[in-house]
């Protein structure tokens, strides 16, 4: 843990850099003037209570918030890798599947495992199965979830537990090979060891993804994330490598959270 | 504290209570659904299952009469005539074919002197009554008779039809000649008259090169009288026979009936008249041997006769012209050759056949199902013999209902797709409301537009030559398949669409957000995840959908045509714009005209019990559908 | 690494073109399907509102409504002026003009008069099938909400719900026919030949005898009420389940019986939506033709309903005039041509005009309930 910490003083370029963002569900702020750099290749957690804007900073970072009516983000930019997201000429499919997510409640389609696993690859028009075959097992090994699958690949995806479900969404995800995962609360629908086996995986797949988590869950935040952002009721009040968030937190309402005073 | 059986507790209730009657009166009106749904079946089957032994009665009394006898010579004879009768019409169509300029001329000509006469008639008629020999008219009136003729004319010669094919001195001319007409001539106008000669001399002499066309079809009509005159000698025989027996049959119920109800009479002097009333009515079996056997004797000469009607068609049918000019009289001719393999082939195995017939040949129960659920006629209240085979209307129900979910499933699902994934908010609101309008308009106000508005319409527009090519076009009838087809989608739509619209509504939203968060565009979305996911549910609504268009009564009644008979696939496509008849439109049409517990009666209740199975069929499927875990 | 600049777009999104086409021509199928209706519509409204709707007040041909149908007779006088009289205006006339000639005399069945006699039997015929379906029918939904617990039985009734709701409406009417029609009991003196069973009741010469109601406007209702049943079980019992638990409980933990729970605390919320739905139900019963073809409808009757009946409950044994059975015998039974346009047409925009303000209702008043009733 200690030698976590001086590594982190060196922190790999940001690969997703938050600059000033305000963003309002019509005319309800959820977001306010948040500055944010998330480092590349690390895991970065976002706590905070419900309704304090964890999600929604999420699910900004792939535009998917667009869906609902009325939200826009007011103020502030949000690049990856130097790019900014919300320049009218983005590719917003190509985007999406640079940035991949992973949501709260798992959320296979009701098709095969395979197809599952493809479905990204489909989108884009790759059709040859040999190609196929292999990004699916590339995704589900990477998922570790092939051993359970691999004789069951065009069964449906429904007949799996809530836990394969989960890590088939996070195949899912990976498939098309992006360099970041947006994971909104993976864990909330799961049992202990279900969630347990997310979070090992979660550390193998550091070594390839920019991973952001979002969590209520404070000691999921301190077992997986190198770094944690504390944010309330819209704004981000501390953003520290995890082990300094948690024990010496610099700001009052960041030590009130952690220590369970509120929230 | 102790408890005693005589004291109960308080909290316990025996015996008869408010409660218990009101729950067992709501039960039993839930149960009501249940005694419906049994009577509906009891009851059709009660009347309809006498159906079958009444059938194979009669199918027996068509054997024994001898009149199936007659049938296997009198199929060949009409069979011949048919023939004939497409041959003449290829003859007609050449000739036709190589004067059309003077046919149309004299048509064109013909038709506006008859819309001329037409739109004139009324006040024209109304002026020579009152000018007649003996018609004392006040000549006030008669100047106001000639004023509203003159009129009148004036109004006519306004909207008189095109006549393309008449030089404009000649329509001039015409016009002249009906306007200045005297009030009482009868005869036609010159210029019709001489172009109607024209026309007669022009097939006058277009015919001579046919002469031999002609001599032949004339001996291949002449062939077959011989045939006629046998068939038409036995027809007399046998329905004095049938007629003899149906009336015993009649008897005998009636006195079956007069010694049951003499069974029962409690009053001695009752019972005794209706035992006499029995013994009265007792019916002297009819002497059916003697007409049979003289029919048997029939059977060489029909031999003979089909013989030498094979031998003499066969000869003339090789004189046929390989080609002929016009294209409408070649596809005639070509008809005709395709018919002939089939006629001879039937002309050369009628003879064994009617050697082997039997009359005493049983009919058994098996016969009248096979009868009724494979033939090919549904003939009732005839002179000769009802048969009642369900295949007429069956095909026709279900080339209906083919036509109505070809439209209706592209509109119903296209739409509930647009509404459900595209449609803006007002989009939504405009076309939902509009769709459940459809839904709310009765059938009969449908099929009511089908016969005054939409069956012309379709007529109008299949005579356009530009649409020429269409297979079937031009129609001969404006009430057809088609028609009622494309009434019958619109009003399914409404049931598909929102059916459809529901199950894409209830594929959760987490979908279509994982979707698109995986880079799928709005289509793939719709296309890859979302309709996939509610495809079953979208399957039901169309099974639903299905079942709607086949129950459906008023539009097929009021739209199809009502005409009993398997449509002519051989014009392929074309076939679809014939008139047909269809199950649930032979109920409605014949239930009000038929003789309680007659076997026709019994037959329409067989037809509502099989249109019950097969709706209740598809809905169950559909519910399958529905119901399915969505995996 | 990837190049971050391949999220930058070059020129149109892909698949453009082809989104567009596939919208374009799924939103053409939605507008060609409203523009159909909209046509029929127009059509409907176009021949039809200048037979009702005149220019003087009261805006409304109330002849055309109030008076009853009527074989059309058209004539020329002497004169050369051409008549278009109802039978019973064409008598008066003949008497009136006594010796004078008349030409060209053509007679148009059902097509003169007016409508009165298919409208009284329509609201008649609905009246009482719907008062029997949603006796029945709501109670048959309490049933199912408030008592049912999951048994043999409820799923048999479920069955038979389903089943009835998809059995084709011509079938209802072979159904009306074979029971209401020829098998019912009736209490008579004088059983008739056709009678199935007679059972003595021992009151004078008074039997039970199951010979049917004959076509007749009970045979009708019954027969309407039994096809619209499940229709108004389903929707009752969409209102009573759409009632919150809590209700029920909170009655219930007070002390309520059952039956006091459903008459105070259910019932009264959900009968807006049963009644709403109820709408719905009167359009199909209003529209149906099949159903009562054999069982209640006649094409022409000179009376009203009520009139020359020796007792009032013979309103109920005789047949009636109906629209849609009107409108059938119209297009079906007389050809199309001037002089019957105003009947046809003016029945056919009468009929949807009630339709239609029926449906149209009931979507008003369920959107108003959709937007009043939250809890």
């Amino acid at each position: 843990m200690v030698t976590d910490l001086t590594n982190q003083a060196a922190a790999p370029p940001a690969a997703i850099q938050i600059a000033n963002l305000s963003f309002a569900y019509h005319a309800k702020p959820a977001l306010r003037d948040i500055t944010l750099d998330l480092p590349t290749h690390q895991i970065t957690a976002l706590i905070g209570t419900s309704g304090s804007g964890k999600s929604t900073l999420l699910r900004c970072c792939n535009r998917i918030n667009e869906r609902i009516a009325g939200a826009h983000i007011t103020a502030g930019s949000i690049h990856i890798h130097g790019i900014d997201i919300n320049r009218p000429d983005i590719d917003l499919q190509e985007l999406r599947r640079r940035v991949g997510m992973v949501f709260q409640k798992y959320n296979p389609f009701p098709k095969s495992i395979f197809e599952n696993v493809v479905f990204s690859l489909r989108l884009s028009g790759v059709r040859k199965r040999s190609e196929l075959d292999e990004a699916a097992e590339r995704a589900l090994h990477a998922a570790a979830l092939w051993g359970e699958v691999k004789d069951r690949l065009d069964t449906s995806a429904l007949g799996l537990s809530g836990g394969q479900q989960q890590r088939l969404c996070i195949a899912r995800a990976i498939a098309s090979q992006p360099d970041i995962l947006l994971m909104d609360e993976p864990c909330a629908a799961l049992d202990p060891i279900a969630t347990l086996k997310i979070e090992e995986l979660l550390h193998q797949l550091k070594q390839q993804f920019t991973i952001i988590i979002a969590t209520h869950n404070m000691a999921q935040a301190t077992r997986c994330a190198d770094h944690t952002a504390f944010l309330y009721l819209g704004k981000l009040i501390e953003f520290a490598p995890t082990i300094q968030l948690f024990n010496t937190p610099h700001h009052p309402q960041t030590l009130a959270y952690v220590t369970g005073s509120f929230g | 504290m102790p408890q005693t059986d005589q004291v109960p507790h308080r909290f316990s209730k025996h015996g008869f209570s408010l409660e218990k009657a009101i729950r067992f009166f709501f039960a039993s009106n839930a149960g009501l659904t249940i005694v419906i749904l049994l009577l509906i079946i009891a009851f059709l089957l009660k009347e309809g299952l006498g159906f079958f032994p009444g059938y194979r009665r009669e199918l027996q009394v068509y054997r024994i009469a001898g009149l199936e006898f007659v049938d296997l010579s009198r199929s060949n004879l009409s069979a011949h005539e048919q023939l004939a009768s497409v041959l003449n019409r290829a003859y007609f169509a050449e000739i036709n074919g190589l004067c059309t300029r003077e046919l149309k001329r004299s048509q064109e000509a013909a038709a506006l002197f008859n819309a001329f006469s037409d739109r004139s008639s009324a006040t024209r008629e109304l002026l020579v009554s009152n000018l007649g020999a003996g018609a004392e008219a006040h000549p006030d009136l008669l100047a106001t008779l000639r004023k509203n003729h003159a009129a009148s004319i004036h109004q006519a010669l306004a909207a008189l039809p095109a006549t393309p094919h008449l030089t404009s001195a000649e329509r001039a001319d015409l016009l002249q000649s009906i306007a200045t007409r005297d009030v009482t001539a009868t005869d036609d106008p010159p210029l019709v008259a001489s172009l109607a000669q024209q026309y007669a001399a022009a097939q006058q002499q277009q015919s001579v090169p046919l002469a031999r066309l002609r001599e032949t079809i004339d001996a291949f009509e002449a062939a077959g009288a011989d045939l006629s005159v046998l068939v038409s000698d036995m027809t007399a025989t046998v329905t004095a026979t049938k007629e003899a027996i149906q009336n015993a049959d009649i008897l005998n119920k009636g006195r079956a009936s007069l010694l049951a109800a003499a069974g029962h009479a409690k009053d001695p002097a009752t019972r005794e008249r209706l035992l006499t009333d029995a013994r009265r009515s007792l019916a002297a079996n009819p002497d059916i041997d003697a007409p049979m056997q003289a029919l048997m004797l029939h059977k060489p000469v029909c031999c003979a006769a089909h013989t030498a009607l094979r031998q003499a068609c066969a000869t003339i049918l090789e004189q046929l012209p390989p080609t002929l000019s016009q294209p409408e009289a070649q596809r005639l001719l070509r008809a005709a050759r395709s018919a002939t393999g089939p006629f001879l082939a039937n002309l050369a195995n009628t003879p064994q056949r009617i050697s082997e017939w039997r009359h005493d040949q049983p009919v058994p129960l098996s016969a009248a199902i096979g009868s009724f659920l494979t033939g090919k006629d549904w003939v009732t209240g005839g002179e000769w013999q009802d048969f009642y085979g369900i295949l007429p209307l069956l095909v026709g129900s279900l080339m209906i209902s083919l036509v109505a979910l070809c439209l209706a499933i592209p509109a119903g699902v296209g739409a509930a797709i647009y509404i459900n994934q595209f449609a803006s908010l007002m989009e939504q609101a405009i076309v939902k409301p509009v769709i459940e309008f459809i839904q709310a308009v009765p059938s009969v106000v449908l099929g009511f537009i089908g016969i005054l508005v939409f069956g012309s319409v379709l007529r109008d527009i299949s005579q356009l030559d530009a649409l020429a090519w269409v297979p079937g076009f031009p129609i001969e009838e404006r009430l057809n398949i088609f028609t009622a087809g494309c009434l019958l989608a619109l009003m399914s739509i409404p049931t598909i669409f929102s059916l459809a619209e529901d199950a894409l509504n209830n594929v959760p939203a987490a979908y279509a957000e994982a979707s698109d968060a995986l880079g799928a565009s709005r289509l793939q979305t719709s296309f890859r995840v979302i309709i996939p996911a509610a495809f079953s549910g979208i399957l039901a609504a169309v099974l639903l959908g299905l079942g709607r268009v086949i129950g459906e009564t008023m539009v097929v009644l009021l739209v199809a045509g009502n005409r009993i008979k398997i449509p002519d696939f051989s014009s392929g496509i074309g076939a679809f714009l014939q008139p047909s008849h269809t199950l649930t439109g032979i109920i409605a049409q014949e239930l009000g005209e038929v003789p309680l517990g007659s076997v026709h009666y019994q037959a329409l209740f067989v037809v509502g019990i099989l249109l019950f199975a097969i709706v209740l069929g598809i809905n169950a499927t559909a519910h399958q559908f529905i119901s399915r875990p969505r995996n | 690494m990837y190049n971050p600049e391949s999220l930058i777009r070059k020129g149109l999104p892909k698949g453009h073109i082809k989104d567009r086409l596939v919208r374009f021509s799924l939103g053409l199928v939605t507008y060609l399907i409203v523009i159909i209706a909209a046509l029929l519509f127009f059509k409907i409204i176009k021949d039809g509102a200048p037979v009702l709707l005149t220019t003087k007040a009261p805006y409304v041909d109330l002849g055309f409504l109030l008076d009853k149908n009527e074989t059309l007779h058209v004539f020329h006088d002497a004169r050369g002026q051409r008549h278009q009289l109802a039978a019973s205006k064409y008598s008066a006339y003949v008497k009136d003009h006594a010796g004078e000639p008349i030409y060209n005399e053509r007679t148009f069945s059902y097509s003169g008069g007016g409508i009165i006699g298919p409208i009284v039997g329509t609201v008649l015929l609905t009246v009482g099938s719907m008062v029997l379906a949603l006796f029945f029918g709501v109670s048959a939904a309490i049933y199912l909400s408030e008592y049912a617990k999951q048994s043999p039985f409820i799923h048999a009734v479920r069955l038979a719900i389903l089943n009835l709701a998809g059995i084709p409406s011509i079938v209802f009417g072979l159904f009306g026919f074979s029971v209401f029609v020829l098998a019912v009991p009736v209490i008579t003196s004088t059983p008739s030949e056709r009678t199935l069973l007679t059972v003595p009741l021992f009151i004078g010469k008074a039997v039970l005898s199951f010979q049917g109601w004959n076509s007749s406007l009970l045979a009708g209702c019954a027969t309407l009420a039994c096809m619209i049943l499940p229709v108004i079980i389903t929707a009752s019992e969409e209102s009573l389940r759409a009632v919150p638990q809590g209700f029920r409980d909170a009655a219930l933990a007070m002390g309520a019986t059952r039956w006091q729970t459903i008459r105070t605390c259910v019932l009264p919320f959900s009968i807006p939506g049963i009644l709403t739905s109820s709408l719905l139900a009167i359009t199909r019963v209003a529209g149906e033709t099949a159903p009562i073809m054999f069982t209640a409808a006649v094409a022409a009757k000179d009376d009203l309903p009520w009139q020359s009946l020796a007792n009032p409950f013979d309103l109920l044994s005789s047949q009636v005039q109906a629209l849609p059975y009107h409108i059938y015998t119209l297009a079906a039974r007389i050809p199309a041509s001037e002089f019957t346009q105003r009947a046809q047409y003016g029945s056919v925009f009468v009929f949807l005009m009630i339709v239609a303000s029926l449906s149209f209702g009931s979507m008003l008043l369920r959107a108003k309930l959709r937007s009043k009733l939250k809890w």
